[in-house]
């Protein structure tokens, strides 16, 4: 063997070294140069000639990287094992869902509200408040996460000692759920919920000037009229879509996408209505012109305020509608 | 891709396989390369990666008895079935022949099935 070869295999034994478990470094990489070196003398003799650099090389790399190779002498450990992994990935998601997304909600309401926010809502405002939260919102991601991942491995480590997930009663596992009657329920509750809401809105929202018992009168701007019809129409598509739920529970795409549909349409309607600020003006006893005058402006300012975070929540059912919708094309397909 | 799935489920089929073939294969004392050799004389190869630490394995759960001996001025590790490996041997080479048996039994159950349908 010549000595560059030479240098190549030792180089490659020190790299093995450095990731075998140490009790039992010194003899596994004796084993290993004995097989390496043994390999190499066959090869030799064969040949009949010392092997060239490159040839060690590929003998090298057919063994594989070193600290693959080291890897099989260790045991099999993982942070969170292939059990518990799908019920982490699932708590993951709920503390996602249940923790950062309302906290996420929450903080852009209170730093709106506050009167430091400029009720001009410049665009650097705007950029001020969300370099506020996406600072915290990193922080909390983290913390969130790293807590969830903290509990799962210590969990892990008991899970491996008491085996306590292998403990378990059929009894107590959830009824089995019927899809189709759970579906029919809900879409009876919406229905009745849409029909009561549609009855109020065509029978006391039809008009610019609202009364509210005998001595509060509310001026709406001419735009109302327009915005009036336009959620009827939403009202009634929604239940629509209720009544063909409850008529045919099976179908899955119609529904899925007037549901959509519906969500959009409303969406645009609600964020036009804050953006609109539609309060006329205000009549009551015991207020003075100016306060009518004053306590428009501050309704109608706070509406307009509130606008991004109508397009937020606008765009989050939305998003939730389409990944119903793909969550069910996926399940179709994978029934196929 | 079934290339792919080929490969994963012909490694799993051979990785019990593997563990009965070293300890048969160790009834007779060697150190790693030459029962590599053997085995792949065999038609049962196996690569370092798996043959070193699957004999590691087996020397901790008591199966393989190992020496460190100079054979042709080089120091070498010796593995041979211990007494408790030579029994386990014995048990998993009945499992083994078990298995192939009822395989053995579905197979010839499915082709004569295949057959009479074809008949018919």
């Amino acid at each position: 063997m010549e000595l560059k070869a030479m240098e190549l295999v030792n180089r490659y034994l020190q790299a093995i070294k450095f990731w075998l478990p140490k009790e039992q470094k010194d003899n596994i990489l004796a084993e290993i140069s004995a097989d390496l070196r043994a390999q190499i003398e066959d090869r030799e003799s064969a040949l009949d000639r010392s092997l060239t650099q490159s040839e060690i090389e590929d003998i090298l790399k057919q063994r594989g990287r070193p600290c693959l190779v080291a890897s099989g002498f260790r045991p099999q450990e993982s942070l969170i094992g292939p059990v518990l992994y799908p019920i982490y990935l699932f708590c993951l998601k709920c503390a996602i869902l249940g923790y950062l997304v309302p906290w996420l909600l929450v903080t852009l309401i209170i730093l709106i509200v506050r009167p430091s926010f400029p009720a001009a809502q410049s665009i650097p405002a705007w950029f001020n408040v969300l370099a506020q939260i996406s600072g915290n919102l990193w922080n909390m991601a983290f913390v969130g996460a790293g807590t969830v991942t903290l509990i799962f491995a210590i969990l892990e480590r008991v899970q491996a000692k008491s085996h306590w997930l292998e403990n378990w009663n059929p009894r107590q596992l959830p009824p089995v759920r019927k899809a189709n009657l759970n579906r029919r329920t809900n879409a009876a509750f919406e229905l009745a919920i849409i029909l009561l809401a549609t009855a109020w809105w065509a029978a006391y929202m039809d008009r610019t000037v609202i009364y509210l018992g005998e001595s509060i009168r509310i001026a709406l701007n001419p735009q109302w009229l327009w915005f009036f019809w336009s959620y009827l129409v939403v009202l009634l598509l929604t239940a629509t879509t209720s009544i063909l739920i409850l008529a045919r529970p099976h179908i899955v795409w119609p529904p899925a996408v007037l549901r959509l549909f519906n969500s959009i349409c409303g969406g645009i309607l609600f964020c036009s209505f804050l953006r609109l600020g539609m309060l006329a003006g205000i009549q009551a006893p015991n207020m003075t012109a100016q306060q009518a005058i004053d306590f428009t402006n501050t309704v109608n300012h706070w509406m307009i305020t509130c606008f991004p975070l109508g397009v937020i929540v606008s765009v989050v059912i939305i998003a939730i509608d389409i990944y119903r919708i793909a969550r069910a094309v996926s399940r179709s397909s994978s029934t196929e | 891709m079934t290339q792919e799935y080929f490969e994963n489920l012909r490694l799993e089929l051979r990785r019990g396989s593997v563990v009965l073939a070293v300890l048969a294969a160790l009834r007779r004392e060697q150190y790693g390369y030459t029962l590599r050799k053997t085995l792949s004389d065999h038609g049962l190869e196996i690569d370092e990666g798996t043959l070193y630490p699957l004999l590691r394995r087996l020397e901790t759960q008591g199966l393989l008895d190992s020496q460190w001996r100079e054979e042709d001025k080089r120091k070498k590790r010796f593995y041979i079935l211990s007494t408790e490996g030579a029994r386990v041997l014995e048990q998993l080479l009945a499992e083994w022949r078990s298995i192939d048996l009822s395989l053995e039994q579905v197979l010839k159950e499915q082709s004569n099935g295949a057959q009479s349908n074809g008949t018919r």
